[in-house]
């Protein structure tokens, strides 16, 4: 049980840890990890069950481990490399995309997940084997898309953030829209996904009229 | 399981392949008791083997592995007079809004934005196809990007 308790300890850090993404826009109070979890954690099951042959136990428990791995690594963000530090360059700098060489792309994924995943291990080392094992069975399958459930739960995550970045923006101005816009066109696959940001441009973006 | 076509490169067929076979003769090996050798293949991702123990974790990359083996078609090279047209498997360089990047357009499967490979159902994938070099494509969204093509290449595996 001592170890089990170090376990919620640690992983409780999350509740208190802000979403990176939020502070490099200086957005006030942010979400933390935690919260970022809960919605996209409804949002998998909920979405989830529109879709036939998902298991929803596999994915609502993908959704809850899938950043247990920041409580060491903290969260990064497709900026981070190459952000610069003086903060009017920087705000500038946030209203486009960043566009990176397939070099750079591989080296900052590779990197990435290897600091993840050195995370994860130190915070399960003391766990009971299966559960170690489950959850960083469940770990990779989120990263890798092995499964059905790991690609659907990978989009339900972008889900979340993509609405998140949308209520900050309708509330904030910032993020500034254009970037997120450009990566969710390129990123989301997924026709239930693909519905999801549709209803988002309706609502969030009233006067946006989409090409049949 | 979804039962849509698959879209996968040779290379990746082969990968699928393997892990399929290995996986079988693990769970025959788990199912019958005995303790498995070693996975024989060394071409298979290490990663893997730490999962030895996670049956359920088999068990659902075996059920997806059989419903990929059984719907997929290849992506080939398409013909000489189709090379400079944006098809699944072309690597596409572009530019967008002034700043250069480089796709490769893939099934869902392999998809992979973080690492450029962009899935043939997402909206920059589905509006390149079909486009040739010097094209200007707009992608239906709130804010309005442009992408413009400047070269096509083909090097399916």
């Amino acid at each position: 049980m001592k170890n089990l308790l170090n376990f919620f300890i640690e992983i409780g850090k999350l509740k208190r840890m802000p979403r990176r993404g939020w502070v490099i826009n200086d957005i006030k109070n942010p979400e933390s990890i935690a919260e970022h979890i809960f919605r996209a954690s409804l949002m998998a099951w909920v979405l989830g069950s529109k879709k036939s042959g998902l298991k929803t136990e596999r994915l609502l428990k993908m959704a809850l481990i899938h950043d247990l791995c920041e409580v060491y690594a903290g969260d990064t963000t497709p900026y981070d490399s190459v952000l610069p530090k003086n903060p009017k360059d920087r705000k500038k700098f946030m209203k486009t995309w960043p566009r990176l060489s397939s070099a750079q792309k591989l080296k900052l994924s590779k990197k990435k997940h290897e600091k993840e995943e050195k995370s994860l291990d130190r915070l399960l080392e003391n766990l009971p084997f299966n559960l170690r094992k489950e959850i960083k069975s469940l770990w990779m399958d989120y990263e890798n898309g092995l499964t059905a459930e790991g690609r659907f739960f990978k989009q339900a995550d972008r889900l979340e953030n993509f609405l998140q970045a949308t209520e900050y923006w309708k509330k904030y101005k910032k993020p500034p829209q254009g970037p997120w816009w450009e990566w969710a066109c390129e990123f989301f696959d997924d026709p239930l996904s693909l519905e999801v940001i549709e209803e988002l441009a309706k609502q969030f973006h009233k006067k946006f009229k989409p090409k049949a | 399981m979804d039962e849509k076509i698959f879209y996968i490169t040779k290379g990746k067929l082969q990968e699928l392949k393997k892990e399929y076979e290995e996986f079988i003769k693990l769970e025959r090996h788990k199912n019958t008791g005995e303790a498995p050798r070693a996975f024989e293949s060394e071409d298979l991702n290490p990663e893997f083997i730490s999962f030895q123990e996670d049956m359920s974790f088999l068990r659902s990359r075996i059920l997806e592995l059989n419903n990929i083996l059984e719907h997929y078609e290849l992506i080939k090279n398409p013909p000489k007079e189709q090379k400079n047209i944006v098809g699944l498997g072309a690597k596409v360089k572009i530019s967008v809004d002034g700043k250069k990047d480089e796709f490769i357009i893939v099934g869902t499967l392999e998809a992979n934005p973080a690492l450029g490979k962009i899935s043939n159902e997402s909206p920059v994938g589905k509006v390149l196809l079909g486009h040739k070099p010097g094209d200007e494509v707009v992608v239906s969204s709130p804010i309005k990007t442009v992408y413009k093509i400047k070269k096509i290449k083909y090097e399916i595996s």
